[in-house]
């Protein structure tokens, strides 16, 4: 037996609202005129966990992948035809209902939740599904899902850990063939060189678009709050890039004519929800309170390195960028020691303090932050630890901690 | 029925006292260790190099073993609450926290002081948690940190792509190796220590398999963690290669003698998990007193699934270091875990499984309860599945366990799967 007995939200809760419908060519996100229309809708898109844009996608037959945070090479996916689509868990909107009882007490809740939408048919639109070996439990996670969902294709990627070894690359490329094999399982095309190179060239310039987002966030951080920029980000893994390409280009258009609104806020460094994502209420308010985030780790998938050359070999080229990447997050092992690493965050962003924003039972993430907060306290440079679950829904505590961390800082 | 008073557990009793000498010999010897002429290297269990390490002269350390010493002998928990007072929160692996509270506390144990690395080496072999254990430690110390990537099982036999990354980082190992000590690498000295490993895993499989008699000449899982430590700690020794001939002698001897690690066997159970150290005698007395004992576990293969053929070969020193590393238990995916399960209760003749999660291991444990899952609807096997932690005693909440024990084992007798079986019969 499997636990596939699906049952449909309860009524009365948030699972019970109205899916979002959109149109099969997605032309709701050309309309949107203004960055606060995109978001507006964004946030529905996020908020809707039958996953809008997927259902629009593939009503005509088009297959869809589910990536598990925090990395997969996306780009392979869309090179045989198939759309590629960051799982980002329920959020606040899905009740756990069936998957507590297969995963147990002590887990994160974006493993529950992505385990829930499955269990209730909320990613029936899916062919495959992709669990990156990040942690113990998305890698373990992919085992479930495999037995729980027969009719699906699951792939456990082993990301390495070895980043000085010549022989890394080429064994990663061998992995991206072994997943090229399951993703030829769920209907996709068969692998061509030609197609991965200009997948990689589309990727490259939807990152150059995203890179030069956050760079404006970081230089002029009254232009664009935390939430659009994370919700424009957000989008990014959830539509075709072609449609996403087409939409970074009018915000920059918009946002080199918007003033940057100054306020007297810090200059904060956003730490650790690099997996399971706080919820929008509370990304919100950390720059209610007083904060420009001026770097964060939301969304790493947009960031794991600049341009590829796709070169002779695209397959390889992919593998090498991975294994070459900077990126230093708790899901990676660390290319030099952490508390340096954090040291040059802070410096290159010019905060002037940092917010540990963990999810509850992150591992990684509770792991690293003891070291970051060492190297911290020696150069006495403020920070503020919090924790979050995906359905929280009350911040009066958080609020009051937030503030009184930006006050230390203000009136120091 | 449940037995009024628990008696003593039964041990094979010159193994156990020949296993307790080598333990405290290993503790005497690392508290004399550390620095040029006897440097340190600490090493994970699973995937561990330990014939590759020993051959460079150093001595080696486990943290893992290290803590669950200090959880058997009731020490850990003042690690675990330095270690938090340090900001490891609560959700953080509690032998990570044992480990860490020990080293800033000064590495003083009941059994001996444990000497600061000169060189990590991370086997990331089935546990992510190594990866974060070990940057904390080199963070400490500053010492060199080799990072062996084990690529995940998930197909029966390892792959030609897993083996050859694997047999590529071994070479880099060496190197290293070479350069840190300033010796040469000696191939025969790898091969001949390799033999030695051969030759305990041979005996430590041997010991393993009579759990399919009937009744049950050994206890797989408390017993079994005994015998363990040679396997995973000193295995290329020569000690290590004798001790299980001394094991299976002895286990030989209990079944010509009809002594049983239970006096009556009533319950024959697979076993999958790690033990909650700090409270190991009192669950261990949960299952003696039903008569039940544990044929076959999982946790005694953390170290390898050798009962699985991920035996050390010296005519392949490299490319069976590699093949092993991939059999660590916890490396395996789900889907050969469950089926790994599945064979153990068919081919031990179980009647039911336990499971144990451990709420700070998510390597082990997340995934326990659709396994629960599969085994009583799909294959129709009884099953419990129990919770605490492998090192933290706040955890364990021994009139919950024994309830729910209690109200397992009553249920149990009508619907075990193999009839009980009279003693001194095999």
């Amino acid at each position: 037996m499997t636990l596939l007995a699906v049952t449909g939200p309860e009524v009365g809760s948030l699972d019970a609202m109205v899916p979002l419908e959109l149109s099969d060519d997605l032309r709701e996100f050309a309309r949107a005129s203004s960055i606060e229309e995109l978001t507006k809708l964004a946030r529905e898109v996020v908020l809707d966990p039958s996953y809008p844009t997927v259902r629009a996608w593939t009503r005509g037959g088009r297959g869809a992948v589910g990536c598990f945070p925090v990395y997969t090479p996306q780009e392979l996916v869309h090179a045989v035809g198939l759309l590629p689509v960051s799982l980002h868990g329920g959020g606040e909107s899905v009740e756990i209902s069936h998957a507590d009882a297969a995963l147990g007490s002590f887990l994160c809740s974006i493993s529950k939740s992505t385990l829930e939408l499955a269990l209730t048919a909320r990613l029936a639109p899916f062919r495959a599904f992709v669990f990156p070996y990040i942690c113990d439990v998305s890698r373990n996670l992919e085992g479930i899902f495999s037995r729980l969902l027969p009719g699906a294709v699951t792939h456990m990627l082993h990301l390495p850990q070895n980043f000085q070894s010549p022989a890394t690359v080429p064994f990663l490329t061998a992995e991206y063939r072994r997943l090229l094999a399951k993703l030829e399982k769920a209907g996709g095309d068969p692998y061509r060189p030609e197609r991965l190179a200009a997948s990689i060239e589309l990727f490259n310039q939807q990152r150059a678009r995203i890179a030069e987002l956050t760079r404006t966030k970081r230089n002029e951080p009254g232009k664009l709050t935390l939430t659009e920029s994370y919700l424009i980000r957000r989008l990014g893994a959830l539509l075709p890039r072609e449609v996403h390409i087409q939409l970074l280009d009018r915000v920059r258009t918009e946002l080199g004519e918007r003033p940057n609104r100054a306020k007297d806020s810090i200059r904060v460094l956003l730490i650790g929800p690099f997996c399971e994502q706080p919820t929008l209420d509370l990304i919100d308010l950390v720059e209610q309170v007083g904060c420009y985030i001026v770097d964060d780790e939301l969304l790493q998938l947009h960031r794991w390195y600049d341009r590829i050359e796709p070169g002779d070999d695209p397959l390889s080229s992919l593998a090498a960028a991975y294994v070459e990447s900077p990126v230093d997050i708790g899901v990676r092992a660390a290319p030099s020691r952490k508390g340096e690493a954090i040291l040059r965050r802070v410096e290159a962003a010019q905060a002037q303090g940092v917010i540990f924003l963990t999810a509850k039972f992150c591992e990684p993430a509770l792991e690293d932050v003891v070291l970051y907060r060492k190297a911290l306290d020696r150069q006495g440079i403020p920070y503020l630890h919090l924790e979050f679950e995906e359905r929280s829904t009350s911040y009066e505590q958080t609020r009051l901690q937030l503030e009184t961390f930006v006050e230390s800082i203000l009136f120091d | 029925m449940e037995s009024a008073v628990a008696a003593e557990p039964k041990f094979l009793a010159s193994a156990r006292e020949q296993q307790r000498r080598m333990v405290e010999e290993y503790y005497e010897g690392l508290a004399h260790a550390g620095g040029p002429k006897k440097p340190v290297a600490y090493m994970l269990v699973g995937g561990n190099l330990t014939e590759i390490v020993r051959s460079f002269g150093y001595e080696v350390v486990f943290p893992e073993i290290v803590a669950l010493n200090c959880a058997i002998k009731h020490v850990s928990l003042p690690n675990i609450l330095h270690a938090e007072s340090q900001g490891y929160g609560l959700d953080v692996c509690s032998y990570v926290k044992n480990d860490l509270g020990l080293q800033e506390l000064g590495g003083e144990t009941p059994f001996g002081r444990i000497p600061p690395p000169d060189l990590l080496v991370c086997s990331f072999s089935g546990c992510y948690v190594y990866v974060k254990w070990w940057e904390a430690l080199a963070e400490k110390y500053g010492c060199p940190l080799f990072m062996l990537d084990v690529p995940y099982m998930r197909d029966d036999r390892p792959q030609a792509e897993d083996l050859q990354y694997l047999v590529s980082q071994l070479n880099e190992f060496i190197a290293l190796l070479e350069k840190t000590t300033g010796r040469s690498f000696d191939l025969a000295e790898l091969r001949r220590v390799l033999a030695q490993s051969r030759r305990a895993e041979e005996g430590w499989v041997d010991y393993l398999d009579s759990g399919r008699r009937r009744p049950s000449p050994i206890e797989a899982y408390f017993e079994a963690v005994f015998y363990m430590f040679p396997i995973n700690v000193l295995r290329g020794t020569e000690a290590a290669a004798t001790f299980y001939a001394s094991v299976n002698a002895e286990v030989l001897e209990r079944i010509e003698t009809g002594r049983f690690p239970v006096p009556e066997e009533k319950f024959r159970l697979v076993v999958e998990g790690v033990p909650p150290y700090p409270s190991y005698r009192t669950f261990w007395d949960f299952f003696r007193k039903w008569g039940a004992v544990s044929v076959a576990a999982t946790y005694p293969k953390v170290g390898g699934l050798f009962d699985r053929g991920f035996l050390h070969d010296p005519a392949r020193p490299l490319e069976s270091i590699a093949e092993y590393s991939l059999g660590a238990y916890v490396n395996q995916a789900w889907p050969l875990r469950r089926k790994l399960i599945e064979e153990y209760v068919r081919d031990f003749s179980a009647d039911a499984v336990l499971i144990h999660g451990i709420k700070s291991c998510r390597s082990f444990t997340a995934g326990q309860g659709d396994l629960r899952d599969w085994l009583i609807h799909d294959l129709g096997i009884p099953t419990l599945y129990l919770e605490s932690d492998h090192e933290d005693p706040r955890y364990f909440a021994p009139a919950q366990v024994k309830n729910r024990m209690d109200a397992f084992f009553e249920s149990l007798a009508p619907r075990r799967r193999t009839p009980p079986v009279s003693m001194g019969t095999a």
